[in-house]
């Protein structure tokens, strides 16, 4: 057995513990690469920049703990910049079992900026239906959530006044893993209500929203954990996703090493097969 | 520091290396992570769907705020448990029909606006523009999605991977060269979403890996440290009792 062949028929743990380690090692000993922002991540940046003191920005954290690590720093960069910006916060999801960790990520980052649930901001929580909840905001939000995560109702609470429907939110941000997600928002809000869209999501998901982006149908795509961390740059507080672009980076540069060095290996063994084959 | 986030910290961090534990071989320690994982997934989403739908959406507004009109949306969805009675099973088509009629009558419409006629009207633009003076002009920076040049490369892509799906005539002559062009097409567009899948398979190994180094903190008893410590002594033994009792043949 020739070394290539070999080398294709290495145990794939040796594969796992490289990659583990390309992950691991930066992660303790980061170099700290530059980050480079995308339009798409400038253009949410930009409309919430944009939006004045006490305007309604609704986050629909759309994803469960299968996804925190992509979603999750998405929505405290997203919720310290809506927070920074004195912008009214409802926050809410479409998944049921991501109910919990949406309101600890409310919680965590309101009580970290001073503000006060009720007043500066609300947790809608979880109601059944996907796409007949957002039709159902559309027409009368305090029906579709006649009370609030913490069985508060909804009409009596401050940081909803003057919020009667959909039509009444000035900007519309769904962190999505999937359908429940970005894209029925899209279409049955955003199309019918006519409020403005932005959209984070997993990276598997991301190549299948741009053509939502190109279209204008959103205004802007943060995409998985380096979408996150162009965020965190942007608002100038460096987290969890800029800490892991060092290991992102590296891991990718060992994935792309392996699969040249296995092209190389399977380009050999088809020539040294091929020249045997013709002394033959 | 609280107990409650003392435990998490021990739990989590078990979890995390039982579910990694599979990496080296099928064992006891993942499938146990596996099953509390699927177990407890489910009985959060009944114990969540149960407060919100059924108290929070049903017995509250009709026993405490007397709002009997959701009785007949509560009728209709019960005759979906008819499916479990042979004999009543009939009843639950009333409801499955209501579910089927509305949805396609909200969803049908909408989807057409948002799927097909915004994106054939993104992907129909001019391929050249009017410059000032009236002059033609071929913008050709292909950095920016709104130029000319990408207007025509949208163009071809679509038309070429239409015509990789046309299977009522032959691809020979020009149909196999525009099939063709359409499946360079296809294998970039498969290509970036592979790239981006590794990505995001990356970010959930980033993710564990920065709870397991917080986790290694003192204040926390230093639970990555231990429990890697025990999972590797739990795998070595399980690994010599397996090889006792089913001896490698020859």
């Amino acid at each position: 057995m020739t070394f290539a062949e070999r080398m294709l028929r290495i145990d794939r743990r040796i594969i796992f513990l490289l990659i583990g380690l390309s992950t691991l090692l930066p992660l303790l000993y980061p170099v700290g690469l530059a980050i480079k922002i995308s339009p798409e991540v400038r253009g949410v940046h930009g409309y919430i920049e944009s939006l004045p003191e006490g305007s309604v920005f609704l986050l629909s954290l759309d994803f469960d703990p299968a996804s925190k690590p992509e979603l999750y720093p998405q929505a405290v960069a997203l919720l310290r910049h809506a927070f920074e910006k004195n912008l009214r916060v409802i926050g809410m999801t479409l998944w049921l079992p991501g109910t919990g960790m949406a309101d600890q990520v409310i919680t965590q980052v309101a009580r970290e900026r001073g503000k006060v649930n009720g007043k500066d901001y609300v947790f809608l929580g979880w109601s059944p239906g996907g796409s007949s909840v957002i039709i159902n905001m559309g027409q009368d939000l305090y029906k579709a959530f006649p009370s609030d995560y913490y069985n508060q109702p909804t009409k009596e609470l401050a940081a909803l006044n003057g919020v009667r429907s959909l039509r009444d939110v000035n900007y519309v941000v769904s962190l999505a893993a999937g359908t429940t997600g970005i894209e029925t928002w899209y279409v049955f809000g955003k199309d019918k209500y006519k409020f403005e869209l932005g959209g984070g999501c997993t990276g598997v998901i991301a190549p299948g929203l741009y053509p939502l982006l190109r279209s204008g149908q959103i205004n802007g795509l943060i995409g998985g954990l380096r979408g996150a961390a162009e965020y965190e740059v942007l608002i100038g507080q460096k987290g969890r996703a800029v800490a892991g672009m060092d290991a992102q980076s590296a891991t990718h540069f060992a994935i792309i090493a392996l699969v040249i060095l296995c092209n190389v290996f399977y380009l050999f063994i088809r020539t040294s097969r091929g020249q045997t084959g013709q002394r033959s | 520091m609280p107990f409650e986030a003392l435990l998490g910290a021990w739990v989590a961090t078990g979890l995390t290396l039982f579910i990694f534990t599979f990496l080296y071989k099928d064992n006891p320690l993942f499938k146990l992570a596996e099953h509390l994982y699927v177990g407890v997934s489910v009985g959060y989403t009944i114990v969540k769907a149960y407060d919100t739908v059924v108290i929070r959406l049903i017995y509250e507004p009709m026993v405490v705020q007397g709002d009997w009109s959701l009785l007949i949306p509560l009728g209709i969805g019960t005759l979906m448990l008819a499916r479990y009675a042979p004999k009543a099973a009939w009843m639950s088509r009333i409801a499955f029909a209501f579910i089927v009629g509305v949805g396609s009558g909200l969803a049908i419409p909408r989807v057409i606006s948002s799927y097909i006629l915004k994106q054939v009207e993104d992907t129909i633009r001019p391929l050249v523009s009017m410059a000032q003076g009236g002059a033609l002009a071929f913008s050709t920076n292909i950095l920016d999605p709104a130029s000319n040049l990408n207007a025509v490369v949208l163009l071809v892509g679509v038309v070429s991977v239409l015509f990789y799906f046309f299977f009522s005539i032959e691809h020979t002559g020009p149909v196999r060269v525009a099939a063709r062009t359409g499946i360079v097409f296809l294998m970039i567009a498969f290509g970036a979403a592979f790239g981006y899948t590794v990505m995001a398979r990356m970010s959930l190994l980033i993710g564990r890996l920065t709870d397991l180094i917080e986790y290694a903190d003192p204040g926390y008893g230093r639970p990555s440290l231990w429990l890697l410590l025990a999972t590797i002594t739990t795998l070595v033994v399980w690994s010599l009792r397996r090889r006792d009792e089913h001896p490698p043949e020859g």
